[in-house]
């Protein structure tokens, strides 16, 4: 059990991969924006990879621990102090009951996860511990962190202080704020016109201020449309990015007219506006990490390419990565 | 058009899109719908969920049980042999809503976006009346009421139920508003495009406002029995029959359910046929309004 003393900007209870099962009535899976770093947490404490941790955004929280624990910190590094002294991320260490764990701004990337052995418990709301704040479901009373809250952790299995990772296994938080980021083409790529597509791929796009967990805005060029944008019939909608209401991937790179927006873990399920392509889960993680005014340049990766580099950080978030 | 043979896209490494057409017609939510509970019923193993919407359904699989080429051709497979939508025959259970046409709420929000936002912007109700050549707001109120509605997909907001009218006779087309209101009233009746929706809370929204119904349809803290455990009333494939009522019968429904005392009025033992359904419409002269 701890006790928040600061709950910093934006610290929320999320499982992985979420609340899955529920999209047909509007639920999207929420869960950690970069659930690389979020599973290496949960694996380092001896934790199940359902298990609650906690994601803390840009300014992490100050909690004092009410019991003796073990805990690992993954992901931003937001300077960690434990009774203001250093402590190490990416690996498993022991907390004391009275001890107090402070965490500051990310000096790179954007987002810390935090596991405790046992898992942190929470309201269950649709099979999922994961805080779905828009809504009001999830984590403590569906909201992230308030000041004061006493939060509680499971039962631990085992003492597994001193567990560290291999380097390799760690997810490369970009730190020269340019990020190259994985995308497959659809579902409506035959929207754009050849030029429109030339442009998206070799232009550098900034990531907006205006992004959070639901959708991440991007900065860039205009983008022009094939035919089928202009002959479509009338119901699709008056915009060339508008479409007959569908149902939208998560990480759809989403064109609200002329602006794209990635939709993200929180995001809406379905909407009027075409989705040229989709960040596959591989990539998910970045835009987890990536921060306001950092340049993303996309590349095309097939659905079979995308589908082996997720299987590659799963296998790299099991028992195999750790060194004891 | 419908398509022959619906079309395939992948939405990154775990969605796929399948698109049945690329027009607005019921035919084609049917076919997704019935595609949905063949999915649910397990029909192909590592498909995780589906999302049916009005011309495409949005199927999420887990790429390790299923390949993206086996997941398309099993499809395929399922959806020929499920035959055309005459077939289609599912539960459906009818809501009956009483619905506050032309109230001082939605009038409050619209009043306060043409204060603040936009001062051109017509009032709603007579805005909707003009374009779809409508005699004057009351008819509006007809022919808006006139009709069972078909919740053809859920989403947006988790409970948002997107709304076709079954009766052709009271279809209704409205362009959203633009820039978007910043806050809408929970419960407002509204329509965009060519669907109707409730506003499940208060929230920012483009449909143009002409009613409120005091039933929630979204219940955060689970007091209603009739949500059967769940935050959202509705189910894709329901049915709702707006019912009009006055100041009088909208506040002692307001009471009940702040009390949490009110009983939503549900018939659950009816079959929606899709072949039934198509022959009444058949009959009808559509070019005729209530």
């Amino acid at each position: 059990m701890f006790k928040v003393i600061k709950s910093g900007l934006e610290s929320s209870i999320q499982d992985w991969p979420g609340r899955i099962g529920h999209f047909n009535k509007g639920f999207p899976p929420s869960g950690p924006m970069d659930s690389w770093s979020f599973r290496l947490a949960n694996l380092l404490v001896g934790n199940s990879s359902d298990d609650a941790g906690l994601e803390c955004q840009f300014i992490g929280p100050e909690l004092r621990f009410l019991e003796d624990s073990v805990i690992a910190i993954t992901g931003a590094d937001m300077q960690p102090k434990i009774d203001g002294k250093p402590c190490a991320m990416w690996e498993s260490i022991s907390i004391k009951a009275g001890q107090t764990i402070e965490m500051s701004y990310a000096t790179s990337g954007a987002r810390s996860y935090l596991a405790v052995a046992g898992g942190i418990l929470a309201d269950v709301s649709l099979g999922s511990r994961a805080t779905f704040d828009a809504a009001g479901i999830g984590g403590v009373g569906g909201h992230a962190l308030k000041d004061g809250q006493e939060i509680k952790s499971g039962t631990h299995r085992g003492r597994m202080f001193g567990q560290r990772l291999l380097t390799e296994s760690r997810p490369k938080i970009s730190t020269n704020c340019t990020w190259e980021i994985e995308v497959v083409a659809g579902p409506n790529d035959d929207w754009i016109d050849q030029e429109g597509h030339e442009r998206f791929l070799n232009s550098e796009w900034k990531v907006s201020a205006k992004s959070n967990r639901m959708g991440m805005r991007l900065e860039g060029p205009d983008w022009t449309f094939s035919e089928k944008a202009f002959t479509k019939l009338p119901e699709n909608g008056s915009e060339p990015a508008n479409i007959i209401d569908q149902g939208y991937p998560i990480g759809a790179i989403n064109l609200a007219g002329q602006t794209p927006i990635i939709l993200l873990n929180d995001g809406p399920s379905m909407g009027g506006f075409i989705n040229p392509y989709t960040v596959p889960q591989c990539s998910m993680w970045k835009l987890g990490q990536a921060r306001p005014g950092e340049i993303f340049k996309f590349k095309v990766i097939s659905v079979s390419e995308a589908q082996e580099k997720a299987r590659e950080i799963k296998l790299l978030c099991s028992d195999k990565s750790l060194v004891r | 058009m419908i398509y022959d043979t619906p079309k395939f896209s992948p939405g990154g490494d775990r969605y796929i899109l399948i698109e049945f057409g690329n027009e607005m017609n019921l035919d084609l939510n049917f076919k997704g719908q019935n595609l949905a509970h063949a999915l649910e019923d397990g029909a192909i193993e590592g498909v995780i969920e589906s999302a049916p919407c009005f011309a495409t359904t949005l199927v999420h699989y887990e790429p390790e049980i299923i390949s993206y080429n086996d997941l398309k051709k099993q499809l395929s497979l399922l959806m020929e042999s499920l035959g055309s939508s005459e077939n289609i025959e599912v539960d459906s259970r009818l809501f009956y809503f009483p619905t506050f046409y032309l109230d001082p709420w939605t009038e409050e929000c619209i009043n306060d976006y043409r204060k603040n936002i936009n001062s051109e912007k017509e009032q709603d109700p007579e805005f909707v009346s003009r374009i779809n050549e409508l005699t004057d707001v009351g008819q509006l109120v007809r022919v808006h009421s006139g009709t069972e509605y078909w919740a053809a997909s859920l989403g947006f907001w988790p409970g948002l139920a997107f709304m076709m009218p079954l009766d052709p006779r009271c279809r209704l087309t409205a362009p959203k508003y633009n820039p978007p209101r910043t806050w809408t009233p929970q419960g407002a009746v509204s329509m965009g495009g060519m669907s109707t929706a409730i506003y499940p809370v208060a929230s920012p929204g483009g449909y143009q406002l002409f009613g409120r119904t005091p039933v929630p349809i979204w219940d955060r803290e689970l007091r209603f029995p009739e949500f059967e455990g769940e935050f959202c009333i509705f189910r894709p494939g329901d049915r709702i029959k707006f019912v009009p009522c006055g100041l009088e019968e909208y506040e002692e429904i307001d009471r009940k359910v702040a009390e949490g005392s009110y009983k939503f009025n549900i018939v659950d033992y009816q079959k929606f046929s899709v072949s039934n359904y198509k022959r009444w419409v058949s009959t009808l002269d559509t070019s005729a309004r209530f």
